[in-house]
């Protein structure tokens, strides 16, 4: 639940999304959910052309488990926050995978 | 069939045998073929690997040391005792 | 820094060696031949990662050239989600 929480504090900042078949998109996130499927707005692929065939789209829905990295604005990160957050999901997961 | 004298982790769960080494000199080799050497730390049910004082093969050359090292268990083809 | 206290020290599964690098540089091992070096702000089970200052090194190699040699591209990005998927190995890294 961890990043779950963590994408929907960054909902309508500029992420770039890069997929594991190496596309990058940039837009802003609009949506996430428990899989970390992630809905973008305004989209622009960088490196358009290379990868011309989403220019004419608006908005995407991309698949969790098909996302490299999403980089991030640090601005927006509140780090003290996430690591505590962290520490707090790792004390309650402990043992799980015993 | 021959029965002769049990060694320690014969006839019981795989990870009764990963308990047993814990804290003894193991190799892990990846799915992509790569080999750590290592003292094993932990083990958890999704086969994660905590080593300590790692070593990394390639092709059988060694690349690189770690002091401590998180291996992530769908990575992992086997690990098996050194000694 | 919360190290010692209420959730101890103990490396008693594999995660806890990753709970400890919390704040710390560390390296990261991905699939497709990648390696990245950031201090860690997250992570959690899955080893989803979030890191900062994030060094990106990926090994190609150069199918142009005869001996196939191996290149290295580098990228830096300043807040980083890594999915944990991808991740093959974790460890400390003091920036070299």
């Amino acid at each position: 639940m961890l990043f779950f929480s963590f994408f929907k504090t960054l909902i309508d900042h500029e992420v770039t999304v890069e997929l594991k078949n190496d596309i990058q998109i940039r837009g802003t996130l609009k949506s996430v959910d428990q899989y970390l499927n992630i809905k973008l707005d305004d989209i622009s692929v960088v490196e358009e052309l290379k990868y011309p065939h989403l220019s004419a789209v608006k908005n995407v829905f991309i698949r969790g488990s098909v996302v490299r990295y999403v980089h991030l604005p640090a601005n927006a990160v509140d780090i003290p926050l996430l690591e505590d957050a962290t520490r707090r999901e790792a004390s309650n997961n402990a043992g799980k995978a015993k | 069939m021959e029965n002769g004298t049990l060694t320690q982790s014969e006839g019981k769960d795989p990870s009764v045998f990963l308990g047993e080494i814990i804290g003894h000199p193991v190799t892990v080799k990846l799915n992509s073929g790569v080999v750590y050497k290592g003292e094993l730390q932990s083990v958890d049910g999704y086969m994660n690997i905590a080593l300590e004082k790692t070593e990394e093969y390639v092709d059988g050359v060694k690349k690189r040391s770690y002091g401590d090292a998180f291996v992530r268990g769908n990575n992992v083809m086997y690990i098996s005792a050194d000694s | 820094m919360a190290d010692v206290g209420d959730e101890g020290n103990a490396v008693s599964e594999p995660l806890d060696l990753v709970r400890l690098l919390l704040d710390e540089v560390v390296l990261v091992k991905l699939r497709g031949d990648r390696e990245l070096q950031g201090r860690l702000h997250a992570y959690d089970s899955h080893c989803n990662l979030v890191l900062g200052e994030v060094e990106e090194t990926i090994f190609v190699v150069d199918e142009e050239d005869e001996d196939e040699e191996i290149k290295t591209v580098s990228r830096k990005s300043e807040m980083l989600f890594v999915r944990g998927d991808s991740v093959v190995l974790i460890s400390p890294q003091s920036r070299s």
